[in-house]
């Protein structure tokens, strides 16, 4: 019972939130007040969005899509359109419930329709069901619909609320200078009002919903109105209805919404202003025939258009498309430069070092010896003792030098394409040009991922054409076959899996260089490179594959942990008892959190902080949250307002790997730094016993905490 | 006017012409003055330090260990060298090797303090050797080091030791085996083909009382045959497997020990070590293709754990000595001798050490032999030598010493000399001081009656 109370609450604050593309509560709430302003049109939306929910979640659709008010806020908006601009008689209910059923209808087919096509479906719904409903009501046949007095268009809101209808009335007539209250006036619109003090109250909850929202309607409404002062289209000044529903709104839409703020998009936010203005007044023009208001179609036709125009690039290189939408431009930003920089593993196919023990780049990408034009994005190894040289012993013959006849190995899974192993290896300084690749063996990772070794020993290969080889099997030796005057491994990756194919730019993973771990990178000339020697008590520890529970104890509070995968294979912690949810990644040498979800007392979020990124070799790892973690709200709020254009916080995360006399300790470190103000938030040490973690202890703003653990494993 | 330093005197001797005709080059030696150590002139070490002297290269250790290291870890994934502290347990020495990442093989109570004193972890010190006190093992369990049991009553002692304690020590036993190499070393460690070692490890096992980490073995010393390695290392292979088959227990580690030989010429060899011992590449060969091939799932690959020490540090020492005289055997053969004998140079008891002049001599050589200054006849540095003719005074450098002279030297009639490390800049630092009869009577006391 509960469970629906709180699913049908959710769902309601949401389908008034959502209307500013947000899922704040205390933006919902003050949306619900305001909206009572008008007490026909609120009460009107309440039970237009609670029916619709109703219908929606009885009818068996998606519950988790309902409850983010996606279905349902076409609705309120009927509710508050039918509120403001009919009287309340018999039919008004009748038609208020037939247009909502035609609203709910809309929304589900166009949601999927342009979910088609990537693209959200805005308030077209409501917009095309109201079109409906007026032109109906304008039409000789009598629907019982009265309209309100005033006009066709909006209600100078007068009457109604006692002691507030007082301060309304007092801001709406004089208070305010003429272009804040027109601002704010302009807010109020998004709910059909034209009141000051309700521009105000929602203006309030979109700066605690969001700084980067605000400062765009803000945007949107400055580059409106000099527009107009320039080009004087309105000579009396433009509608707040048009400032708020469409030139504000397209410009949060596209500058924050949509796109990942930054300057680029800031931009195009105020690029979208004119080309608003064009389409309100061509669409005017037309829809005047048919007496129906354009209401905020202006809107959804920029905002989809330009998203579409987005969607179709080919190469999204700085202006990004928001990936995964947290409904909060800051979340969306912060998210996506955390991401960006942290999550290659889900964007590349981990192609780890082909060999064992130290080895240095001796030719980079584009290295202008042999890596040239399409074949430049290749590497040269070999290995090098500490006084820089390749050999021992005069270096005259292959056996010489150090790489000779070492093992090479398989940089990942895959299918043994090509082996050539026949070609004989050079004497020293001697080059093979005719068979130049000389010894050569080709693995398909991946359709169109193929990387291939090069200058193997003669018969050394270990692998043949078909077979299956796992990362780190041995494939064959190092040699000197080929255009290879010393011996020497070339490796490349390419596209297609033959011999001499153009090389493709690509990172190598989990390795060492010059000491320091690197989860992805390219490497350059000189660098010397390891693959990280693993500590298999943290490995083991950090090893959480979907059906390990863990029960999770820490004085008088107690979660249960369990891994799931989701529908993209990401797998999460999930805390039964607080319904928090933390994705992990765990790439066999490195274990990190990459998002949490959910209640900030829990548990979970203390692990989630603590064990952010943990390497399993013994480099220190370091890391940096997203900003949106709020360390410091007052700060944070500063970030936010200049975050598109340039960020003073970080924080930082570093975890460090100890051995103890029971088993190694993770101690962990997280520091926020605000320009040159360092200051630690966090302390943890993660203690590993029976190749298990055992206890956490945590200081989180100078709270200290002992979590006891107890994993087992479901079957 | 141009002065010219006197030309050296030396006594005509009479020589049998073997091979070749006399050319207009006259005949000529292979021998060549070692005049300095990493650039540090001998004299000025002799001068600054006293004679004899030992001096180690830190920059030759280094470069040992890196490629004994490379020579490893290029082939497999887990590796980890433990310095064998009997070979040269001076502080110095050890410390050069931790700060290269070695961990710590020691075999005695006081090698294992020294060894934490060094600032060793305790779970990266490995406590070998068949007599472990019962001090020695309750502080090793404390620590939480690696035990490698070397027998049966070694094993009831550790079980009864730690019957009162809440931890349950990390072990591994030394298994013994038959390589192909003989004379066995049977007497260390429990013996592979007669069941002993199995039969040690179920009770390890059934004891619950212990943590079976690891197995050990140790097949001999310079050993001149890398096959021995391959059979050891699959021995240890069988037994882990069947640890994991019937026990459940994946071991985490084989330590094959040690043995690898330095480049030295054992006593009647018939070719010089250089040319024919193998190399640490050759063993490395053998052994990690032995358990690469052997087929553990990848994520229980063992660690592969060596303990060698002579490699690593014997071509890392000089002997520096002075000649004290020379004469005449009675069958007329030269004898010289030196201030170093057999109690200070250890080794020479079964090496045919290399030993250079360290000043210009002109090209006359002969055959001798080299005597310490000992009043024993036992005292001869080598029997037969083919050298340059030496003066008193002259300065000597007696190559390949770094291992075992400093930890097996004696105190006998001559005191044990200073030890000098001459450091990657070209540093020279003493690292133990020569001995001083103050020293040397510190621990003695006087009886009452006798004072």
């Amino acid at each position: 019972m509960k469970k629906h109370a709180e699913y049908y609450l959710q769902a309601t604050l949401n389908s008034y939130a959502i209307v500013f593309f947000s899922q704040n509560k205390t933006l919902a709430a003050i949306m619900l007040v305001v909206s009572f302003f008008n007490f026909h049109a609120g009460i009107s939306a309440l039970l237009a969005v609670v029916a619709s929910l109703v219908m929606v979640t009885v009818s068996g659709f998606s519950k988790e899509t309902a409850k983010t008010g996606l279905y349902t806020f076409n609705s309120m908006l009927l509710g508050i359109g039918f509120g403001t601009f009919f009287n309340f008689n018999q039919a008004y209910w009748i038609w208020l419930a037939t247009a909502l059923l035609t609203c709910i209808f809309l929304s589900v087919t166009l949601i999927s329709l342009l979910g088609k096509y990537n693209l959200p479906v805005l308030s077209i719904p409501f917009i095309l069901t109201f079109w409906l409903v007026l032109t109906g009501a304008n039409s000789p046949i009598n629907l019982g619909l009265g309209q309100q007095t005033s006009s066709l268009l909006f209600e100078w809101l007068t009457g109604g609320l006692g002691p507030i209808t007082g301060l309304s009335s007092y801001l709406n007539g004089s208070g305010l200078p003429g272009y804040i209250g027109l601002f704010f006036r302009s807010v109020s619109s998004v709910l059909f009002q034209n009141n000051i003090l309700a521009g105000i109250l929602l203006s309030i909850g979109l700066l605690i919903h969001s700084r980067i929202g605000f400062s765009l309607l803000v945007t949107g409404f400055i580059t409106s109105c000099l527009f107009n002062h320039y080009l004087r289209m309105y000579p009396d000044g433009i509608s707040n209805y048009h400032l708020g529903a469409n030139f504000m709104m397209v410009a949060a839409s596209i500058g924050g919404f949509f796109l990942v703020p930054s300057w680029r998009s800031y931009i195009w936010a105020v690029f979208t202003v004119p080309v608003s203005f064009l389409m309100v007044s061509a669409l005017g023009n037309i829809l005047g025939a048919f007496d129906l208001p354009v209401f905020s179609m202006p809107f959804c036709i920029v905002t989809l258009g330009l998203l579409y125009f987005f969607l179709l690039r080919v190469h999204a290189v700085k202006l990004q498309l928001t990936p995964y939408q947290f409904y909060s431009p800051e979340k969306n930003l912060y998210q996506f430069l955390n991401v960006r920089e942290r999550l290659q593993d889900l964007q590349y196919v981990k192609l780890t070092l082909p060999f064992m023990g130290s080895w240095a780049v001796s030719q980079g990408y584009d290295g202008g010896i042999t890596h040239k034009g399409d074949w430049g994005k290749a590497l040269d190894f070999v290995i090098r003792d500490a006084d820089g040289k390749t050999y021992r012993s005069g270096g005259t013959l292959p056996e010489h030098f150090y790489c000779y006849n070492k093992p090479v190995l398989a940089c990942a899974d895959g299918t043994i394409e090509e082996v050539i192993s026949y070609i004989d290896d050079n004497a020293i300084g001697h080059v093979n040009m005719v068979q130049n690749w000389g010894n050569t063996i080709i693995i398909r990772h991946a359709h169109g991922l193929y990387t291939k070794i090069s200058h193997l020993k003669k018969n050394s290969a270990k692998v043949k054409p078909g077979d299956f080889v796992k990362r780190g099997d041995l494939l064959a030796l190092c040699g000197n076959s080929g255009r290879s005057p010393e011996p020497h491994l070339h490796f490349q990756v390419q596209a297609t899996p033959y011999i001499g194919a153009k090389t493709l730019e690509y990172p190598l993973a989990a390795f060492t260089r010059n000491g320091s771990y690197v989860n992805f990178g390219i490497p350059a000339e000189g660098d010397l490179l390891q693959p990280p020697e693993l500590n298999y008590q943290v490995k083991k520890a950090f090893d959480f594959k979907p059906g390990y529970v863990a029960t999770v104890s820490s004085a008088g509070t107690t979660e249960t942990w369990e891994v799931f995968t989701d529908a993209y294979n990401h797998t999460y912690f999930f805390s039964k008892e607080t319904n928090a949810v933390a994705y992990f990644i765990n790439n066999d040498t490195k274990f990190y959190f990459t998002n949490f979800y959910g209640d900030k007392d829990s548990l979970l979020y203390l692990f989630y902080l603590s064990a952010y990124s943990i390497n399993f070799s013994d480099h220190p790892a370091t890391d940096f949250y997203p900003l949106n973690l709020g360390i410091n709200r007052a700060v944070l709020w500063l970030q936010d307002i200049v975050s598109p254009f340039y960020s003073f916080i970080k924080l930082n995360y570093h975890s460090h790997a100890e051995s103890g006399a029971n088993g190694p300790t993770i101690n962990t470190t997280a520091v926020s730094v605000v320009g040159s103000h360092n200051q630690a938030f966090l302390a943890a040490q993660i203690g590993i016993e029976d190749n298990r973690l055992a206890v956490v202890g945590i200081t989180f703003k100078n709270r200290s905490i002992q979590l006891q653990w107890q994993s087992k494993e479901l079957f | 006017m141009i002065t010219m330093e006197k030309l050296k005197y030396e006594r005509p001797v009479i020589r049998k012409m073997n091979t070749g005709l006399m050319n207009k080059f006259g005949t000529r030696t292979e021998f060549e003055p070692v005049k300095d150590i990493d650039g540090v002139p001998v004299k000025s070490l002799i001068r600054q330090f006293g004679s004899p002297l030992f001096v180690l290269s830190e920059k030759r250790i280094r470069r040992n260990y890196q490629s004994a290291v490379r020579a490893f870890n290029t082939r497999y994934p887990k590796v980890q060298f433990a310095w064998s502290y009997k070979t040269n347990y001076i502080n110095a020495v050890c410390k050069v090797f931790h700060q290269e990442g070695s961990w710590a093989e020691v075999v005695s109570g006081f090698e294992y303090r020294k060894a934490l004193g060094n600032g060793v972890p305790g779970e990266h010190i490995i406590f070998n050797g068949p007599d472990k006190k019962p001090g020695d093992l309750l502080l090793a369990v404390e620590n939480n080091s690696l035990i490698h049991i070397d027998h049966f009553d070694e094993l009831f002692l550790l079980l009864s030791l730690c019957k009162p304690l809440n931890r349950k020590p990390r072990v591994a036993i030394r298994v013994n085996m038959d390589t192909g190499v003989y004379p066995l070393w049977d007497r260390f460690g429990f013996n592979y083909e007669n069941g002993q070692a199995w039969t040690a490890i179920t009770r390890i096992m059934e004891s619950g009382k212990l943590n079976l980490v690891g197995l050990h073995c140790h097949i001999g010393t310079f050993m001149l045959s890398t096959s021995a390695y391959a059979v050891a290392a699959r021995k240890l292979c069988d037994l882990a497997s069947r640890c994991k088959e019937q026990l459940q227990v994946a071991v985490q580690y084989l330590d094959l020990g040690g043995g690898f030989p330095s480049t030295n010429t054992l006593k009647g060899s018939y070719l010089p070590g250089i040319d024919t011992v193998p190399s640490v590449d050759d063993f490395a060969e053998v052994i990690t293709t032995t358990i690469l091939d052997y087929g553990f799932r990848p994520d229980e690959l063992p660690l592969l754990i060596l303990e060698s020490g002579r490699v690593l540090i014997d071509d890392a020492g000089y002997l520096l000595g002075t000649v004290i005289a020379n004469k005449r055997l009675s069958d007329g053969r030269r004898a010289t001798i030196l201030d170093f004998g057999v109690n200070t140079l250890f080794t020479s008891f079964w090496y045919e050490h290399k030993i250079s002049p360290a000043q210009d001599f002109t090209h006359h050589t002969e055959d001798m032999v080299l005597y310490g200054p000992l009043c024993m006849n036992i005292d001869v540095v080598r029997e037969n030598i083919n050298l340059p003719l030496l003066e008193p005074g002259d300065h000597v450098v007696t190559h390949k010493v770094g291992a075992y002279n400093m930890t097996q030297w004696m105190q006998f009639i001559s005191m044990r000399p200073a030890v000098v490390m001459i450091d990657q800049g070209g540093q020279p630092h003493v690292i133990r001081k020569a001995e001083t009869l103050d020293y040397l009577q510190v621990p003695e006391s006087m009886p009452d009656h006798l004072k």
